[in-house]
């Protein structure tokens, strides 16, 4: 047992807390075609919705993720039909939709700190303070398996969704032609709301996945994680949900690897280099699809 | 009486220092159509730079920093300037090249979060999350107790400001700064009429955080002290605020803009007393009434309050 598996092992638990968010990012840009800088506060919500559920309202804690998943999903539909639909009507740039996602951010992360106060939040769940066991190479805590069993899930749900529905098969068709797409007669804002709820749940969900493996979260926890989202995203090519989990593997790798070379404060700054090389040298992403950024 | 003037004085000096790095800004976006959501980081580098070269050697026990060269303000205020371009021009070389307008914008957010977590865990650096401290009021030939200092320093910070906000004018008004409108407004047709879109842009990212810089380095100077809660990613929406809803590309529409933000908004409503259990409520309906009237303000008048005065030219041949 030295220190490289064990680094293994946390990566595999890091690249699936990011997947699930950066799946959620990159469906969102492939279908609206602009960055969403809110999700890192989707993801916040999240994180707050199942702490007020399960601990302050004391329900169970997996209903309280599922609901937090929903209350994501309204949110972000809610944001998006109010706030973002009228932007989109006049056409904006792309880069006035930044700057209003990041609007939204801002409100939002406010108004989670309004509720909740900074101090920092901890789940009650009881496989929190379960100890660590050894599972093959790894030694690992029953918190980090239900992380990743729950990644793994919503990773199969994404691929049944995207492969083997229609509502998937659309949002790809968006996603590589919207023109083509809307000729054939799918209904481009009817899956602008479908995608808005997915990306919702799954940054909801992310977030609380997130605040699972952290252990404590305060309300700008999740904005403060969304450029290590952005860096799976790119690295995967921006669009691409098969890209970003591959992104996430890459970014959640070079963290917990990289963590052993340097100290483990410095894990966000190794997220930072991988995203400035992609863009740099590879910015179209490992692959790349039309929707990509350049 | 004094309190008052005192008060009026400290808000002059974050006016005018919120002045430069609104006009810094504009340079970026406003002129060369550039999104820096890091732009705060560079107010905080120039800032920490010029702080650390005022102040003599670490003293160890606890406080170390880079540097601490006793030098004179005016040499270290250039060098924070400096240095804040120099990260500029780095970050600028790397990103620039081949990306979209928001792809270079992530880019830039992602620089600030990866530099506030060094600096905050490098205490060799700028001291870690405790930050430096005891920087002494510079130019401070006459001796002045704090509160008459705060009133004399607006004149240095007054004059920088002039000077810096007439540079902006000029370079606006210049042939180098059409082209940098020309590339805001379309980077293709720029770069079909032979301009150097990729030079044009990293100049311009240089240029507006030589003026974060400064603003910064100016700002230590009656701060004193810093550390890396003072620039949180929030502080650069406020600028941000201020720049789109006095009107972008327009430097009276941002001075109206930072008025607004920065003095009613923000530094005025920071000495209204408040109840200790409730002290993140106020900072908190600041920021979320910023970025609602910001919302509104992008939907229904998104040229701001004073929109850029759009020139038309005659073609040739036509009178």
């Amino acid at each position: 047992m030295n220190s490289f598996t064990q680094a293994i092992g946390f990566g595999i638990v890091t690249a699936s807390v990011i997947a699930v968010s950066a799946v959620a990012g990159t469906l969102q840009f492939g279908v609206t075609r602009y960055i969403n800088f809110a999700l890192g506060d989707y993801m916040t919500l999240g994180a707050y919705s199942a702490y007020v559920l399960s601990v302050v309202w004391g329900i169970n804690f997996w209903i309280s993720l599922l609901v937090a998943c929903a209350i994501g999903a309204v949110v972000s539909l809610l944001i998006a039909r109010i706030v973002l639909a009228p932007f989109v009507r006049k056409r904006v740039s792309s880069f006035v939709m930044l700057i209003v996602t990041l609007g939204v951010s801002l409100i939002l992360s406010d108004v989670i700190l309004a509720i909740a106060s900074g101090n920092p939040k901890q789940y009650a769940t009881a496989i929190q303070d379960e100890a660590a066991f050894q599972l093959g190479p790894f030694l690992v805590t029953p918190a980090q398996i239900v992380v990743v069993a729950i990644a793994c899930a919503a990773m199969v749900a994404i691929h049944m969704l995207l492969a083997h529905t229609s509502v998937g098969k659309s949002m790809r068709a968006i996603s590589d032609n919207p023109d083509l797409a809307r000729t054939s007669g799918i209904s481009v804002s009817r899956m602008t709301d479908i995608v808005w709820m997915v990306s919702g749940a799954l940054a909801a969900g992310g977030g609380v996945l997130l605040a699972l493996n952290t252990g404590v979260f305060t309300p700008t926890f999740g904005e403060g994680y969304l450029f290590v989202i952005f860096s799976a995203v790119v690295v995967g090519g921006a669009g691409q949900p098969y890209g970003a989990m591959l992104g996430a593997l890459v970014t959640g790798m070079a963290t917990e690897l990289g963590a052993l070379v340097l100290t483990s404060a410095y894990k966000s700054d190794i997220a930072f280099v991988i995203l400035i090389l992609a863009l740099a040298v590879r910015p179209r992403g490992l692959l790349p699809s039309r929707a990509s950024m350049s | 009486m004094e309190d008052i003037l005192f008060f009026v004085a400290n808000l002059g000096l974050f006016f005018f220092a919120y002045v430069i790095l609104t006009v810094g800004l504009n340079i970026q976006f406003g002129y060369a159509g550039l999104l820096n959501f890091a732009y705060i980081t560079f107010w905080a580098i120039g800032a920490y730079v010029t702080g650390v070269l005022i102040l003599g050697p670490a003293p160890g026990h606890g406080i170390t920093y880079i540097l601490g060269f006793n030098l004179p303000f005016l040499v270290a205020l250039i060098a924070g300037g400096v240095a804040a371009g120099a990260l500029a021009a780095l970050m600028g070389a790397l990103i620039l090249r081949r990306l979209r307008s928001d792809f270079v914008a992530i880019g830039l957010f992602a620089l600030s979060f990866a530099l506030y977590d060094i600096v905050g865990n490098y205490t060799p650096l700028f001291n870690g999350w405790d930050g430096i401290l005891g920087v002494l009021p510079p130019l401070n030939i006459f001796q002045l107790d704090a509160n008459a200092f705060t009133i004399y320093y607006l004149v240095p910070v007054g004059l920088a400001t002039l000077i810096l906000y007439w540079a902006a004018n000029l370079l606006q008004n210049s042939p180098y700064g059409r082209a940098l409108r020309a590339v805001r407004d379309d980077i293709d047709v720029a770069a079909s009429f032979g301009k150097n879109t990729v030079w044009l842009r990293w100049s311009a990212l240089v240029i507006g955080c030589i003026y974060a810089g400064i603003a910064g380095g100016l700002m230590i100077g009656f701060l004193s002290a810093l550390s890396p809660a003072s620039w949180a990613s929030s502080e650069t929406f406020i600028i941000w605020a201020a720049l789109i809803v006095g009107g972008a590309g327009n430097n009276r529409g941002m001075l109206l803009g930072t008025f607004l933000f920065v003095i009613v908004a923000l530094e005025a409503t920071r000495f209204i007393p408040m109840p200790a259990n409730v002290q993140n409520l106020i900072p908190a309906l600041r920021l979320i009434v910023i970025g609602a009237v910001l919302i509104v303000v992008l939907l229904f008048r998104p040229q701001g309050l004073l929109p850029e005065r759009r020139r038309i030219y005659a073609l040739p041949g036509q009178s």
